[in-house]
């Protein structure tokens, strides 16, 4: 079902997931380098746990048992701190992720768990997927395994960025796309009456060309003049030749083609609702 | 296909937006508080609301609405199906736990009893041999384990458990024991995934180096302590080892002879298939971490050790080759159904 889907799937590091109510949507699967930031923000909230109940265990015993600290107590504290190095390499990850889906450094990396059909994990994955840490750290140990030189050799080869773990659990970790609305382009300033003269009064554009036009003006401002005009002059020529386009600048002139062809004409008849102006200078 | 223009989309978001604000408010609360922060008729309404997500996604798709709308409900529906099929990550309720504990457990290490019986043996004949090696001759041991480990281990049996060791050293070596015996456990078992040569290395390592001190020990008079020390947790500690090391050889089995499936579809099965031994080993060796810190240390008369000891090795035995039992083709079925599914 999932080969199905992604037969025409754009190029790009997205998963599709069909749901039982054939919807297919995507979900950008997360790579080496933000997963690798977020397990050492969880190593290093562990470790900074680990350092903060050794501080306190040390205080008790010495505060409870005075300057001569007797075995008993230092001896439980010990206990304690080795059970408690024991949780972080192997019971943090599992317990967290089965829980929520994420752990506190991946949530604040914006990354989730989820099995290959888009589910949340439940324990048997997240622990398989954690206990296997250990291989993906091959040929080094535990330790060292951020490094997890077996576990980025999968990465690499796999299509959803999968260490050891995650094959074995099938599961994938996500950023889940939670875009805000946006609201509609509006034209700014107006379509002057000297711009739609050279403008065919009947632009049609097919669905793609006008996916592509809107996305390069929705991206324009963060691309820096010199990247807009170098993008504007590749397409406009194209669009020129069916239209006629106005002289100047041709990402106005991709503006105007685009609002004429999405408002078929009819700009100011229904103003949206809640577009500003001014959102598409 | 017509395209919409903008005021279409514009009249569109106008009529839907408040359900999709409404599945929005549903999804953040189910997010960050758990779906059962959720009340009854919240719950009631999140399938419909879903449902109409998805329906003016498609709408939104086929249309060609502008693609930051269809981002915004994809991302939307997204979040509301991880939200809405999260029903199968139940809690672990009280009785699931003494399902997996009682049940599913042995019967997984049954299932798989090949794996386990090729893992005990593979530690077992090392720690024969280490253990008569040493026995024979002492310097045997010194090639395995470091003399500089062993030394104070034979000063600390020959010296038996009349002096009583406190509670808090007790509570040091046992969770000493979790936290190296358990993660030895789990390392074990995920080193397997190398096709079985980690759990290999790892079961014969431990099992030479475990025998050569015990042979060490034993041929500088103090078998007896160590033997009387050993006995309480070893059926519960070394056939923990053994059970984690023969998941391993299983996942590593999975990859090197798949059968009709793809490796990666074999492997995924019998990673779902053997992760209950992983749990059921790592909480026997809880169990003997406990045992081993608390118990076998203690300074009882070693006739009632060895008794223990036994009755242990016994329940040990009994409850992996006869807890949840069934009729054997009741069994049979699962086996067959596991083999096709999990």
């Amino acid at each position: 079902m999932l080969r199905y889907v992604e037969s025409g799937a754009p190029l790009d590091t997205d998963i599709a997931i069909e749901t039982p109510e054939h919807i297919v949507f995507r979900h950008r699967v997360a790579g080496p380098a933000r997963r690798f930031l977020a397990y050492l923000l969880d190593l290093a909230i562990c470790y900074g746990a680990f350092a903060a109940v050794a501080i306190v265990v040390l205080v008790i015993t010495v505060g409870v048992a005075g300057a001569s600290a007797t075995t008993d107590s230092l001896g439980a504290g010990v206990g304690l701190l080795l059970v408690l190095a024991f949780a972080i390499q192997w019971v943090y990850f599992a317990v967290l992720e089965s829980w929520r889906g994420t752990t506190p450094g991946k949530a604040a990396l914006g990354l989730r768990v989820l099995t290959t059909t888009g589910r949340p994990i439940g324990f048997r994955e997240a622990a398989l997927r954690n206990v296997l840490r250990a291989a993906d750290a091959l040929p080094l140990t535990y330790t060292a395994g951020c490094l997890s030189m077996a576990g980025l050799a999968s990465m690499a080869v796999t299509k959803h960025f999968q260490r050891l773990g995650d094959l074995a659990a099938a599961t994938i970790v996500v950023i889940p796309n939670r875009a805000t609305k946006t609201v509609p382009l509006v034209l700014w300033p107006p379509a002057q009456p000297e711009e739609l003269a050279h403008l065919s009064d009947f632009v049609r554009l097919d669905a793609d060309e006008r996916q592509a036009i809107e996305l390069f003006l929705r991206r324009r401002k963060q691309l820096g003049p010199a990247r807009e005009l170098e993008l504007a002059r590749m397409i406009a020529p194209a669009l020129g030749a069916r239209f006629g386009l106005p002289p100047g600048d041709p990402s106005r002139a991709l503006a105007l083609v685009y609002d004429r062809a999405a408002n078929a004409g009819r700009q100011g008849d229904a103003p949206p609702s809640s577009g500003t102006p001014g959102s598409w200078s | 296909m017509e395209l919409a223009s903008a005021p279409t989309e514009a009249a569109f978001v106008g009529r839907r937006q408040l359900d999709w604000e409404r599945l929005d408010a549903l999804v953040r609360t189910a997010q960050k508080r758990g779906v059962r922060a959720l009340a009854a008729e919240q719950v009631a309404q999140f399938s419909p609301l879903y449902r109409n997500a998805c329906a003016d996604l498609a709408h939104a798709q086929a249309v060609r609405y502008s693609a930051p709308l269809v981002d915004y409900l994809q991302g939307l529906a997204a979040a509301a199906h991880t939200v809405l099929y999260s029903g199968r990550n139940r809690r672990g309720t009280s009785r699931s736990w003494m399902r997996v504990a009682l049940e599913a457990f042995p019967r997984a290490v049954r299932r798989h009893k090949v794996a386990m019986l090729i893992a005990l043996l593979l530690f077992f004949v090392p720690f024969i041999a280490g253990l008569l090696g040493s026995i024979a001759d002492p310097q045997f041991a010194v090639r395995i384990v470091p003399e500089g480990q062993l030394r104070p281990l034979l000063d600390a049996y020959r010296e038996g458990f009349d002096t009583q060791r406190g509670a808090g050293t007790d509570a040091a070596m046992a969770g000493f024991y979790v936290n190296n015996n358990v993660g030895i456990a789990l390392r074990c078992f995920a080193t397997g995934l190398a096709f079985g040569l980690g759990s290999a290395f790892y079961l014969v390592e431990n099992g030479l180096a475990t025998g050569a001190i015990m042979g060490y020990v034993a041929a500088h008079g103090a078998g007896a302590n160590i033997l009387t020390f050993v006995v309480g947790h070893g059926s519960l500690e070394l056939g923990a080892i053994g059970l984690a090391g023969g998941a391993g050889l299983q996942l590593g089995w999975s990859l090197v002879s798949p059968g009709d499936r793809t490796r990666i579809a074999s492997l995924q099965a019998s990673a779902r298939s053997v992760v209950v031994v992983v749990f059921g080993a790592s909480a026997m060796l809880f169990m003997a971490a406990a045992v081993e810190g608390f118990w076998s240390s203690s300074s009882l008369p070693s006739t009632v050790k060895r008794g223990v000891g036994l009755v242990m090795f016994a329940i040990v035995t009994a409850y992996i080759a006869l807890a949840g039992r069934r009729s054997a083709r009741a069994e049979a079925t699962e086996k067959s159904e596991a083999a096709r599914w999990t």
